[in-house]
């Protein structure tokens, strides 16, 4: 049984040693090459392969966020010239980290690692969809959140993200007169995002600071946020004090 | 503390510049005082020890109130003040001395009230030309202070010169070329070395030639053009007569990285770079621009290359050169505006 491959790199030169490399190997098979983000998002979503090569840097989404966007359980190598990316691959659940140029031995310890990960049980292997969305360096905020939406990639700036709520496994992202699902706990999605900006108001309801038009009381311990576009949203005591904590006490 | 009272050197400078200007206090002393030579000495020296350090005073007034900042009327009025008082203080100082040695010394006070006037006023003047001291000195050190920033500054640039990862990229299509075309392979190799040999070269010097520097980011595109095929694209609009301006050395070499790395880099289907300068007289115009993908993943831009390019402007031209970022549509452009000095 051979293992299929997707690899995903913007430069033509940096594909060629890849295949090169893996051309050697007996087991291995390409299925798809891509040369961007979206690219990659598609072909590992339809082609379900064993094994992802993946830059970092890319064109339309970078490594990370293909990562985010991929359903399948598939191994994932991370090939970059950057080093300081390497923690966060590793909390992405990254098999391997290789730093370009990589010699043919270190390539085919990659591959041991990767074959050893594929004979292991899967659902062992798999880690937790939030734990990869969570993997960032603290400080280190999201300028955009990218979602699924059918074959096609959203991308949605931080700043255009009026305001997120939980519902069961997802959020549902209200962003320029649209609601997007995301499979994403609310809870990872506040941690990914800049807290000076997105306040968790509620429970299930992230929302960003720039839209809260006013705070209107609303029973002795809930309050109600206004928005700019006239949606209320329901703010607890503990969402109160965050608010005012970040918007300072009036 | 004043750096006079630092070190015992300056120190015993600071005293001995006291012996001939103590001399024409005793000498003033003595002529408007009818004061034999002997008595001026004995009552002048308290004074002129205590004139000593009374003159390194304006030190602090004068790092408090500085000449380019402080409300005019505010350090006229601080320095008058201060200059009055203290040379009422030392007046105050040669009056005790005089009163103390009237008993050996016929008619001393008296004597030496008639001479308190001028000797006030030489007091007053020499005050004032140690206010005017102290300003010099703290200009020539501010300007030596703005001399080592704008080193370490050139220095900040010269570190972020050769950037790690431009060279592991370029090692990396090196390393795919070997195989798939070895005469290619070498080329890449000849270009990388050429951009390197010749950046070391130029980051050595202060200012270089406008040539000069467009021949360095000819090498480093021609570097990056294998890298990235045809996705990479550049058009030049230079006017000749830019070629001989002197400017600082690597000052544009940062523009077209980041030209490259957060505008080609991040396009699937690539861009074109456009150079152009112009000159107009006395000023060198030249701007640099990439199509971008407003839309791109974050590349960690923070803006410390054109920081650093602003600061280095600073520290060389003062106000008089600009930089300028333009964002439209599609298109991020970076335009500098510096006075065309002829290289000599």
């Amino acid at each position: 049984m051979s293992i299929r491959v997707v690899m995903a790199d913007d430069e033509e030169l940096a594909r060629r040693v890849l295949r090169e490399h893996l051309n050697t190997e007996s087991d291995i098979e390409i299925v798809a090459e891509c040369s961007n983000g979206f690219e990659a998002v598609k072909a590992v979503n339809e082609l379900a392969p064993d094994l992802v090569f993946l830059d970092v840097q890319m064109p339309k989404l970078d490594g990370f966020e293909v990562i985010e966007l991929i359903d399948s359980d598939a191994a994932v190598v991370f090939v970059t010239a950057y080093d300081q990316y390497a923690m966060r691959a590793f909390d992405a659940a990254a098999v391997d980290y290789l730093l370009k140029p990589y010699s043919a031995d270190r390539f085919r310890a990659s591959l041991e690692r990767v074959r050893v990960r594929l004979r292991e049980a899967k659902p062992a292997a798999s880690v937790p969809k939030d734990l990869k969305l969570a993997s960032r360096a603290p400080g280190d905020h999201v300028e955009r959140i990218v979602v699924k939406d059918g074959p096609k990639v959203h991308v949605i700036p931080a700043g255009k993200l009026d305001y997120a709520e939980a519902q069961d496994d997802y959020v549902a992202l209200r962003s320029e007169g649209r609601l997007w699902l995301k499979q994403q706990t609310i809870s990872s999605l506040e941690s990914a995002l800049d807290p000076r900006r997105f306040i968790r108001l509620h429970r299930s309801y992230l929302v960003n600071v720039e839209r809260i038009a006013r705070i209107d009381a609303n029973t002795k311990d809930t309050w109600l946020a206004v928005l700019t576009d006239g949606t209320k949203i329901p703010v607890s005591r503990g969402g109160y004090a965050r608010f005012r904590e970040i918007v300072g006490g009036e | 503390m004043h750096p006079v009272l630092q070190n015992w050197r300056r120190f015993g400078l600071w005293m001995g510049a006291w012996i001939p200007l103590g001399a024409i206090l005793i000498l003033v002393a003595r002529l408007s005082g009818h004061l034999t030579f002997f008595e001026a000495m004995a009552v002048m020296t308290p004074a002129i020890i205590v004139m000593a350090f009374v003159c390194l005073s304006p030190f602090y007034v004068c790092r408090s109130l500085p000449l380019r900042s402080a409300p005019r009327e505010k350090i006229l009025i601080n320095h008058l003040a201060a200059a009055f008082i203290l040379t009422g203080g030392v007046m105050l100082v040669g009056r005790f001395a005089a009163s103390l040695l009237t008993p050996s010394f016929h008619r001393l006070d008296e004597r030496f009230g008639t001479a308190v006037p001028v000797l006030a006023l030489v007091v007053l003047m020499i005050y004032f030309v140690a206010v005017a001291l102290h300003y010099a000195a703290l200009e020539l050190e501010a300007s030596r202070r703005n001399e080592i920033l704008a080193r370490e500054a050139q220095l900040k640039a010269l570190k972020a010169q050769v950037n790690p990862h431009f060279l592991f990229n370029s090692l990396n299509s090196i390393s795919a070329l070997t195989t798939i075309d070895a005469g290619q392979a070498r080329e890449m190799c000849v270009r990388l070395a050429d951009f390197l040999r010749t950046s070391l070269r130029l980051g050595e010097r202060v200012t270089v030639s406008f040539a000069e520097e467009m021949a360095l980011m000819k090498m480093y595109l021609d570097v990056e053009q294998v890298r990235f095929g045809g996705r990479l694209r550049m058009k030049q609009d230079i006017d000749p007569a830019c070629s001989d301006c002197d400017m600082p050395a690597l000052l544009i070499q940062p523009l077209v990285e980041n030209a490259v790395k957060h505008g080609i880099a991040m396009m699937a289907e690539g861009g074109e770079i456009v150079l152009a300068g112009t000159r107009d007289h006395d000023w060198l115009r030249f701007s640099i621009t990439n199509p971008y993908d407003p839309e791109a993943p974050s590349t960690g831009r923070n803006g410390l290359g054109l920081r650093n390019i602003r600061d280095r402007l600073e520290s060389r031209y003062g106000g008089s050169a600009r930089m300028e970022i333009k964002v439209e549509e599609r298109l991020y452009s970076v335009i500098l505006t510096l006075p065309a000095g002829k290289r000599k």
